[in-house]
């Protein structure tokens, strides 16, 4: 991942490469008061991440308590090798991308670049004047959307998203210059 | 790609924006762009729009997101349990209510588990010594505290709505609450004879956490 990790609260998330701070070793050997503080650390960018990459309010609040669970899960599995704060973050992008080939909809449209959908009109029918960046976002087909969010937003490279969700990486830039094109029809008409 | 004439294709003009040109290719482009207006205009875009991505606020949090924890505490503490039956602990999906019957029979479950661990434990192995966390420990006594709290809570909504009940709700209830209240009582001793055994630790939780849920269903017992 060549980006960032965005808001998560540095008095819980930032701890140095290689050392797992008090929190997560407290987290770790099962105090839930201590995986509390890291779900109030880290919920809001976990929750940004999420609605960007499903779009909708309820889906990424079911998405935003699954990866925590999950995060608890295996949470042993963290060694400090990076910050908790990308640890989440690659968990949260991985049960994202789960649940989005879950659906068979979504599912299709990462695979097939679907772009029925793309354009300048909104589900009205009426021409924006503008909206913003997340409100567009949404208008994006899945398979759009999620690679534009994990490449312009959070960082990752075309061959990190080809990994993650086994589409080609051709596939994944072809889907990216797609998106921007319609995020710029939506956002500069 | 400098000929004026020749504008840039869309790969170019994504990778020029991106930046993920190798250097002498990028330089070649960056010289078209210098004479070509058309192209020039369309990657500033392009770039203005990944400057926007990249400098895009958090999404403002809803409020919904504070009440997402209960119901993930909820399932964290339910890991903590050995399902002895398929779903009977733990399940996927999205929760939905049950009923005072399929939760009794679940409290039965897990209860004999704990009995049977604790008396696992108690024959013969020694306390265990690995673990000499005390922030845990003190953890686990605030978790246990809590629980109590709440569960008394209930237990006082239970006696106020007693009246209302079934006589057989009530029976089947009282009996259960006398298993789990059994259960944790024994774990508590189990624990404070081997205060840094881990496993003990979670049992304890979980009982708690049975009957609290216990509790729960029964007041939404008719």
């Amino acid at each position: 991942m060549n980006g960032h990790v965005r808001g998560s609260s540095d008095a819980v998330a930032t701890n140095d490469v290689g050392v797992v701070d008090d929190v997560v070793r407290r987290a770790q050997h099962g105090d839930v008061e201590a995986f509390e503080s890291l779900y109030r650390a880290h919920s809001p960018a976990m929750y940004a991440l999420c609605r960007r990459m499903v779009g909708t309010d309820g889906e990424a609040l079911d998405l935003v308590q699954d990866v925590f669970v999950r995060a608890w899960e295996r949470l042993t599995t963290f060694r400090g090798q990076s910050s908790i704060a990308t640890w989440l973050h690659r968990l949260g992008v991985n049960v994202v991308l789960e649940q989005l080939r879950s659906s068979k909809r979504d599912a299709m449209r990462l695979i097939e670049g679907d772009d029925s959908s793309f354009g300048s009109r909104s589900p009205g029918g009426q021409i924006d004047a503008r909206i913003d960046l997340d409100a567009a976002l949404v208008r994006l087909p899945g398979g759009a959307r999620t690679v534009f969010v994990l490449h312009d937003i959070e960082g990752y490279s075309h061959d990190e998203i080809a990994q993650m969700t086994g589409i080609a990486p051709g596939t994944a830039r072809a889907q990216l210059w797609r998106a921007r094109r319609a995020l710029l029809r939506l956002l500069d008409p | 790609m400098t000929d004026t004439q020749v504008h840039l294709s869309e790969e170019e003009r994504h990778a020029i924006a991106d930046g993920s040109l190798p250097g002498e290719q990028a330089v070649s482009l960056e010289a078209h762009l210098r004479t070509c207006e058309a192209c020039a205009d369309d990657v500033a875009r392009i770039r203005t729009l990944m400057t926007r991505a990249r400098d895009a606020s958090i999404v403002a949090p809803p409020a919904a997101l504070d009440e997402v924890w209960p119901s993930i505490r909820s399932r964290i503490e339910a890991t903590k349990i050995v399902p002895l039956s398929p779903d009977a602990i733990r399940r996927k999906g999205r929760r939905r209510a049950r009923g005072v019957g399929s939760a009794i029979m679940m409290a039965a479950a897990v209860i004999a588990a704990v009995t049977l661990a604790v008396r696992s434990n108690r024959s013969g192995r020694e306390p265990t010594t690995a673990n000499n966390d005390t922030s845990s420990l003190i953890a686990v006594a605030d978790s246990a505290h809590a629980y109590e709290a709440e569960a008394q809570t209930l237990l006082n909504q239970l006696e106020l709505r007693r009246s209302m009940l079934r006589p057989e709700a009530v029976a089947a209830i009282d009996h259960d609450l006398r298993i789990v209240d059994s259960a944790i009582a024994e774990l508590k001793d189990a624990v404070a004879h081997d205060p840094n055994n881990p496993a003990l630790r979670r049992l304890l939780a979980s009982s708690y956490r049975q009957k609290v849920d216990l509790l729960k269903r029964a007041g939404n017992a008719g």
